[in-house]
C-alpha cells in the first residue's frame, strides 16, 4: 500500500497541477473517481492482469468503456497509464489527488465516528470545535459504531482524537 | 512481594480514583506487512526517529526507518499476534527504561523489566535509552584507578575511572572471566557494576549470576540480559539500556563500571535489523552506521567534573566527580583483529587487553598478551606503588619475549642473557592468577616487589606460585598493619618499601613453601 502511493504520487501531482492551470479541478476529480471505480471492477482487474491483452487492445477496451465520461485530457491521461502499465494505481491517484485538492482549498476531511447518531446541531458543533482545533475548515462525514459504547472518535488523515468510552477504558486498563 | 486480596482491591480502587479521563489525540497508522520482526506501517506522518509505537495488546515497537509513506518498525518482543491492517498508535515518547539504586542486585531484560522473580523493581525514575554523551566542558581527566584485582592487568594495563578499555580475544580465552573478576573486586569500593549480556546462552548468564552471588558481588551489580533467543532489537538496545542505568550513578557523583559482553553480537543484531529494513549493506554486510552505534555508546562512558554533578543533581551533591568506566568485550575470529568491528572498537576505546588462545592453552591465565595490550590513559590513574613496581615487570617481560624467541636457536648463552630469560620465566609464572581470586593493592605490591628485588630468581619456576601463595598468607598474618596501610594510601615510601623487604626476608627464613 505504501509503495503504491509512492508510485502514484507523481501522477497525482501532475494531474493536480494541470487541473489548477486549466481551472478544471472539479472535472478532474470526477474523472479520477470514475477511473478508480472502473479499475476496481472485478472483471476489469482480471483483464488488466491478463498478459495476453496487449497495450493496443487494452486502449481499445478502455476507450470503449470510458469514451463518454472522459474529455480529451482525461483520455490522454488514461493512455499514459496504459503505456506505463500503471492502471492499477488509479484508486491511489484519485485518493492522493483529493488530498492535494483539500490541502489547496484549505479544508480537511474528518470522519466522526460515534456510538449514537448525531443530530444536525451536534454535527455543527463538532465542525466548529474541530475547525478550532485543526485550524482548517472541515468537511465532516459521520458514521456509527456501537462498539465505542459512548462518546466519539474523530479521524483526520492519520490524526485521531479519541473521546470514546472504549478508548478511555483502554487507557484505564493500561494504567492498572 | 506478597499482597492479600483486600489490599489489591484497595490499590485498584485508588488507581481508578486517581485516573483522570482525558481526550487523547494521537497519530495512527495501519500495518502493511509483518516479516522477521520488522513491521511496515502506513501513515504515522508525525512519528519520530526512535519513537515507541503502540501495537494491539500493549506490544511495542521502535520506529527506525521514516520514509515518505511508511515507517519501518522493529518489534520489541513477541509479534506473532500482529497482522496486516492492525492500527498502530504514536506514543510521543522515546524508549525509556527504569533507573535507580533499586536495580542493584537485580536481573533485568533489555527494556528494564525484571526477570529474576524477585518482584517489582520499585524504581521511581526512568531515563531514555539514547542520550548524548557529556560535552567537553563537563568532563574531567581520568586520575583515579579501577582495580580489576588481576596482577597482570593492574600492573601493566591499568584502567582508570571513566576509561574505556576493550577486552578482545578469540572465543574461550577468558574474556568474561576477567569481567567477572573485575566485578567481584569492586566489592566494598563503592563502584557499582553493570553487566550487560548480549546474545549469550541463558545458561552462561545464569552461571555469571550464580558466581556473583557466591562471591557476594551481586548486591552492587545490575545484570542486563538480552540472551541469544531474544529478538535482534532487544539485543541491539540492551547496551544502551545498561549505559543509561550506569549514567544514573555517574550523574549523581558516584562511580560505576559497565561491561558489555559482547559488542560483536550487538553489531550482528544491528546488521540483521538493518538488512531486514533494507538499508544498504557495506563492508562485511554491516550497515554504514555500524561505527556510530559503538562510538555513541562508548562516548557515554566518561568522568564528569564536580560542577557538572552539582548541576545534574540540582545542587544536592557538591564537590564529587562521577564516572562511568566501560569494559567492552569483542570476540575475534581466529585472532583476526583487523576485521571490521574489532578495528572500529579498538579505535574508539582508550586501549585494549588482548587475550590469546595460545597463551591460554599453555596455561598462562589470564591469557594477556602484554606486548599488544595497552592502556592509553590508565597510567595517570595508577596507585603509586603499582606504578613503580609495574614498570619493572613490564620491562622484564618485554626483554624476555625478545630474547626467548632468539634463544631457541642458541645453546650457549652469556650470563646476562640467561639471567634475563630466567627472570622472564619467573615473572610470567607470577602473572598467572586463579579465577575468582582478585588481589588487593597490597597483595599485588608484595608479589611485584618480590619479583623486582630478585627473590624469585633462586626458585624453580614450578615453585613460584606456591612461593607466592605462602608469602601472601605469611604477610597477611604477620604484617597485617603494613598491608592495611598500603591498601589505604597506595604509597611506595621508603618505610613501606623497607617493610615489605623485611617481611619477605623473614618469610624466606621460614622456607615454608
Amino acid at each position: 500500500m505504501s509503495e503504491l502511493s509512492t508510485l502514484a504520487r507523481p501522477y497525482a501531482e501532475a494531474v493536480f497541477k494541470r487541473a489548477l492551470e486549466s481551472k478544471s479541478a472539479f472535472e478532474w476529480s470526477n474523472t479520477l473517481a470514475f477511473l478508480s471505480v472502473v479499475m476496481q471492477d472485478e472483471e476489469m482487474t482480471a483483464i488488466i492482469a491478463n498478459p495476453k491483452v496487449g497495450q493496443e487492445q487494452m486502449t481499445q477496451i478502455l476507450l470503449d468503456i470510458c469514451q463518454e465520461q472522459l474529455d480529451k485530457e482525461g483520455t490522454n491521461f488514461l493512455k499514459i497509464l496504459i503505456e506505463n502499465d500503471r492502471l492499477m494505481l488509479a484508486p491511489q491517484i484519485s485518493e492522493l489527488y483529493e488530498s492535494f485538492k483539500a490541502e489547496h482549498e484549505g479544508y480537511v476531511e474528518v470522519d466522526v465516528i460515534s456510538a449514537f447518531a448525531l443530530t444536525k446541531e451536534e454535527q455543527k458543533k463538532f465542525a466548529t470545535m474541530l475547525e478550532k482545533k485543526l485550524d482548517k475548515k472541515v468537511h465532516i462525514t459521520t458514521s456509527i459504531d456501537k462498539s465505542l459504547i459512548g462518546g466519539f472518535l474523530a479521524k483526520a488523515g492519520d490524526k485521531v482524537i479519541d473521546g470514546s468510552i472504549k478508548g478511555q477504558l483502554q487507557q484505564l486498563a493500561k494504567k492498572l | 512481594m506478597q499482597l492479600n486480596p483486600s489490599e489489591i482491591s484497595d490499590l485498584i480502587k485508588k488507581k481508578i480514583e486517581n485516573f483522570d479521563v482525558n481526550v487523547e489525540a494521537h497519530t495512527e497508522g495501519t500495518v502493511v506487512s509483518v516479516a522477521d520482526g520488522i513491521v511496515r506501517v502506513h501513515g504515522l506522518s508525525e512519528a519520530m526517529q526512535g519513537e515507541m509505537l503502540e501495537f494491539p495488546e500493549s506490544t511495542y515497537g521502535m520506529a527506525l526507518n521514516l520514509e515518505r509513506d511508511s515507517v519501518g518498525v522493529v518489534m520489541l518482543g513477541a509479534y506473532q499476534h500482529i497482522s496486516e491492517g492492525d492500527t498502530v498508535k504514536c506514543t510521543g515518547k522515546i524508549l525509556e527504561v527504569p533507573v535507580g539504586d533499586e536495580l542493584l542486585g537485580r536481573v533485568v531484560d533489555g527494556l528494564g523489566n525484571p526477570i529474576d522473580a524477585k518482584g517489582d523493581l520499585g524504581t521511581k525514575q526512568a531515563s531514555p535509552v539514547e542520550k548524548i554523551a557529556p560535552g567537553v566542558i563537563a568532563r574531567k581527566s581520568v586520575d583515579q584507578p579501577v582495580q580489576l584485582g588481576l596482577k597482570s592487568i593492574d600492573a601493566m594495563i591499568p584502567v582508570g575511572r571513566g576509561q574505556r578499555e576493550l577486552i578482545i580475544g578469540d572465543r574461550q580465552t577468558g574474556k568474561t572471566a576477567i569481567a567477572v573478576d573485575a566485578i567481584i573486586n569492586q566489592k566494598g569500593t563503592g563502584i557499582k557494576c553493570i553487566y550487560v549480556a548480549i546474545g549469550q546462552k541463558r545458561s552462561s548468564i545464569a552461571n555469571v549470576v550464580r558466581k556473583l552471588e557466591e562471591h557476594d558481588a551481586l548486591s552492587h551489580t545490575i545484570i542486563v540480559s538480552a540472551s541469544a533467543s531474544e529478538s535482534a532489537a532487544l539485543q541491539f538496545i540492551a547496551p544502551y539500556t545498561g549505559c543509561s542505568m550506569g549514567e544514573f550513578f555517574r550523574d549523581k557523583g558516584e562511580d560505576a563500571l559497565i561491561i558489555y559482553d559482547d559488542l560483536t553480537k550487538q553489531a550482528w543484531a544491528y546488521r540483521q535489523m538493518s538488512l531486514l529494513l533494507r538499508r544498504p549493506p557495506g563492508r562485511e554486510a554491516y550497515p554504514g552506521d555500524v561505527f556510530y552505534i559503538h562510538s555513541r555508546l562508548l562516548e557515554r562512558a566518561s568522568r564528569i567534573n564536580a560542577e557538572e554533578v552539582e548541576k545534574l543533581t540540582k545542587g544536592k551533591v557538591k564537590g564529587k566527580t562521577g564516572s562511568l568506566t566501560a569494559l567492552p568485550i569483542i570476540e575475534t575470529q581466529g585472532g583476526d583483529v583487523s576485521a571490521f568491528v574489532p578495528t572500529n572498537v579498538i579505535s574508539i576505546t582508550d586501549g585494549q587487553i588482548f587475550l590469546e588462545s595460545d597463551l591460554f592453552n599453555s596455561g598462562i591465565r589470564p591469557a594477556v598478551n602484554a606486548g599488544l595490550s595497552v592502556s592509553r590513559v590508565g597510567g595517570a590513574a595508577q596507585t603509586k606503588i603499582i606504578k613503580k613496581l609495574g614498570g619493572g615487570i613490564r620491562l622484564d617481560l618485554a626483554q624476555y619475549r625478545e630474547l626467548a624467541a632468539f634463544a631457541q636457536f642458541a645453546s650457549d648463552l652469556d650470563e646476562s642473557t640467561r639471567k634475563q630469560i630466567e627472570r622472564g620465566q619467573r615473572v610470567t609464572e607470577l602473572m598467572k592468577q586463579d579465577q575468582y581470586s582478585p588481589m588487593s593493592v597490597a597483595e599485588m605490591g608484595v608479589s611485584l616487589h618480590a619479583a623486582n628485588e630478585g627473590f624469585l630468581d633462586n626458585l624453580e619456576v614450578s615453585k613460584v606460585r606456591d612461593f607466592e601463595t605462602a608469602l601472601q598468607a605469611y604477610m597477611k598474618s604477620e604484617y597485617a598493619d603494613l598491608m592495611k596501610k598500603i591498601n589505604k594510601t597506595g604509597d611506595y615510601s621508603d618505610e613501606i618499601k623497607n617493610g615489605i623487604q623485611k617481611g619477605i626476608e623473614a618469610f624466606i627464613k621460614t622456607s615454608s613453601w
